[in-house]
């Protein structure tokens, strides 16, 4: 008899991945799956809904202090930045929460402000409005430390991609970003490295998707790109795009 | 937790953190401090219990909860509780780990039939919410190999391979015990 237990590509994958059963490529497999649907990670929140009770079991163990003053020396490494941001003056830069929000790391926030302020110089057309003139995200590695962060210019339709981690990629390999619709697949934006900012041209059709709903992803392709025009190498970092308006 | 919480104070007590997690996307520090407290024996109970090594369930603690100040704002209180939020973000790294480091460790070898803690203690039934207790009847409903899989491969994060070379049976056995327990499971606690 042939049923759907027989294949590996069988919905109850989700359920594997919860419960831990699955190896690393299959394990990213999944992982993968859930960035670019919201039908699989909606499978995946169902499946730790109903497996996790089991975790009640265990009993609870109270961890040593040290661990929390290490969590507060990690995260504190972050807060200098929010102090050296520039004051307030409306818009972006007024927008403190959203910045702290994201998390960004100290370096990597002073560094996309220098060049977004270098971007900015000069009189503006239009004062700054409700109307979102910025987006940002932080593109998250699978460890969890941000990677690169993302400000997408949309009057000047181009993004400043700075890396804030220094992942180091195989001879031949290199990180190409990917712009993901909710439910779509991904859509390429550029190469771009591990080491120095890069500043990458929107397609200005891109910028319609740009959302609340859409995400970006970093994957390792061959050094020219992808040769399919979709992500061939794993996904290693992912971020939600979020309004970077005042 | 409370030894004894009604069904209420549960109820409270999760909206509690949703609300506490809801401000640390804010980039509220006080609520982080907060929701640590009242978390982290939890989270680290889990880590300690499948990771084993005090050193690393230390440093997997750390990441998780550096982890939940970066990630908050993904959080969607009308998708799941904080809890399964943070116990689903736990869970992963935990199983992230574990892959990293299985090559270099040998899996004991476990007689099924040796394995002490399928039942938990009266203590624990008393404070136990109301979906672990359905879960629990659904495993009771199990056929007791598929039962016992589910919970090891739950308890322990180990791979299909890991699982079927502990228990010395074909992989494809360990399989076909943990994926029809999985759908019966589904079966059960969606009805």
């Amino acid at each position: 008899m042939n049923t759907p237990l027989d294949h590996d590509s069988s919905p109850l994958r989700y359920a594997e991945y919860v419960l831990g059963v699955l190896d690393a490529d299959a394990r990213a497999e999944v992982a993968r799956e859930m960035l670019i649907s919201d039908e699989a990670a909606a499978a995946v929140t169902l499946w730790h809904r109903r497996l996790q009770p089991m975790s009640e079991e265990i009993p609870s163990v109270q961890p040593p202090g040290r661990v929390w003053r290490r969590i507060q020396q990690s995260l504190h490494r972050e807060a200098p930045a929010r102090e050296a941001a520039p004051p307030a003056r409306g818009g972006l830069w007024g927008n403190l929460r959203f910045w702290q929000g994201l998390g960004l790391g100290a370096s990597a926030l002073a560094a996309a402000c220098l060049l977004l302020l270098c971007f900015s110089w000069g009189p503006r057309v239009a004062p700054p409005s409700a109307s979102v003139a910025f987006m940002a995200a932080t593109i998250t590695q699978s460890d969890g430390h941000v990677g690169w962060t993302a400000t997408m210019d949309l009057e000047r339709a181009r993004i400043v991609v700075v890396p804030v981690a220094s992942p180091s990629f195989a001879p031949g390999k290199a990180p190409q970003l990917w712009l993901i619709p909710a439910g779509q697949k991904p859509i390429s934006i550029g190469m771009i490295t591990s080491r120095t900012p890069t500043t990458l041209a929107l397609d200005r059709a891109l910028l319609s998707r740009l959302g609340p709903t859409a995400s970006l992803a970093v994957s390792v392709e061959p050094g020219g790109g992808s040769p399919t025009g979709q992500p061939t190498g794993p996904v290693v970092a992912t971020g939600t795009i979020g309004a970077a308006s005042g | 937790m409370h030894p004894n919480p009604s069904m209420s104070d549960a109820a409270d007590e999760r909206d509690e953190l949703s609300r506490l997690l809801i401000r640390v996307a804010a980039g509220d520090e006080d609520a982080f401090a907060e929701l640590y407290r009242r978390t982290s024996a939890r989270l680290f109970g889990v880590c300690l219990r499948m990771l084993v090594e005090h050193g690393e369930a230390e440093e997997a603690l750390q990441d998780i909860y550096t982890t939940v100040w970066r990630r908050a704002a993904s959080f969607d209180a009308a998708r799941a509780g904080a809890m399964t939020w943070m116990m689903a973000l736990a869970r992963n790294k935990i199983i992230d780990r574990l892959r990293q480091r299985r090559e270099s460790m040998p899996s004991p070898v476990v007689d099924l039939d040796g394995v002490v803690d399928e039942h938990p203690g009266p203590a624990l039934q008393a404070e136990a919410s109301q979906e672990y207790r359905r879960l629990q009847e659904c495993l009771e409903a199990l056929e007791s190999r598929q039962r016992q899989s589910v919970r090891d491969a739950f308890f322990s994060g180990s791979t299909y391979s890991e699982l079927a070379a502990r228990c010395q049976v074909p992989i494809g056995t360990m399989k076909s015990w943990i994926r029809r327990g999985l759908l019966q499971l589904r079966t059960c606690l969606d009805a």
